[in-house]
């Protein structure tokens, strides 16, 4: 895909180039037309690739723990026990490996993706021109929603067979109980006690 | 200076400059894969292109395209 859109820049380039050197050709109807697709169709078509091919990226893991504050993050994914959220969804592909933060931490709304973004680009004004908080003291802004969860298990048979999950459905739905802070699955990116956990090596 | 003054090719050159700048920035923003290559693309190369791009529009609207008609037919009717 970035192949494709880099031949496409290319071709971008020669010509606006023929324009930048022998700008006296558009003086015929056929040039005319090529500059018209050469400095204006192609580029913005560049500019949307470019973007979409950027956003895609975004929401990659590794994407995610490049910045330094986020690689703890990323070495919780490892930990080798079953009661560690995140942990067991990524082990286990309940959540697409390659794009793990962002399948649980995204706003499953219409504008969700551009909240994401905003809040990325704060996060990147954090990281390079304030100071980085300490990987353990971060916190999600206004806490983790049960939408977050729910835009999977609402409606898979294992989540709403389970007696507690039944009992307690409004609740969840409602956001009036946490699924995470509740006191039922509240072991998440525990980073502050990384150095005494035991990790799991995948194979590959 | 009005603009319609400055001429076709000076508004194609600086156009051509812009959207070329503004490409090349966005290879580099592609082939590095680190959060700030975003910040390259969306706040500098893209502005760029757009300039680019604002300007060749802007020599359609305000250059008065060269008549077809040569110059010596035009006296000879005069």
């Amino acid at each position: 895909m970035i192949g494709i859109l880099i031949c496409q820049i290319a071709v971008s380039i020669v010509l606006a180039s023929i324009f930048l050197i022998r700008p006296s050709v558009t003086t015929g109807a056929a040039w005319k037309i090529l500059a018209f697709i050469g400095l204006c169709v192609l580029p913005a078509l560049c500019i949307v690739g470019g973007m979409n091919t950027h956003v895609q990226r975004s929401e990659q893991t590794k994407f995610c723990i490049s910045c330094h504050v986020m690689a703890p993050y990323g070495q919780s994914l490892y930990i080798d026990d079953a009661a560690h959220i995140p942990a067991q969804h990524f082990q286990n592909h309940r959540v697409p490996p390659g794009m793990a933060c962002y399948a649980c931490h995204t706003d499953y709304t219409i504008y969700g993706p551009l909240k994401d973004k905003m809040q990325g680009l704060k996060r990147i004004y954090v990281q390079y021109v304030s100071t980085p908080p300490d990987p353990a003291s971060i916190r999600i802004q206004g806490g983790f929603k049960n939408a977050q969860c729910l835009h999977c298990h609402l409606g898979a048979r294992s989540f709403e067979e389970n007696p507690i999950h039944a009992a307690i459905m409004d609740s969840l739905t409602s956001n009036q109980m946490s699924c995470l802070t509740s006191g039922c699955h509240d072991t998440a990116h525990d980073v502050a006690n990384l150095a005494h956990e035991k990790f799991w090596k995948p194979a590959q | 200076m009005k603009l319609n003054e400055i001429g076709m090719r000076r508004f194609l050159q600086v156009s051509s400059t812009l959207v070329i700048a503004g490409l090349l920035l966005e290879i580099v923003s592609l082939l590095w894969f680190h959060p700030l290559s975003f910040v390259l693309f969306a706040f500098v190369a893209a502005t760029l292109i757009g300039l680019g791009i604002l300007v060749y529009l802007m020599s359609l609207v305000f250059v008065a395209a060269p008549s077809a008609e040569p110059h010596n037919i035009r006296q000879q009717s005069r």
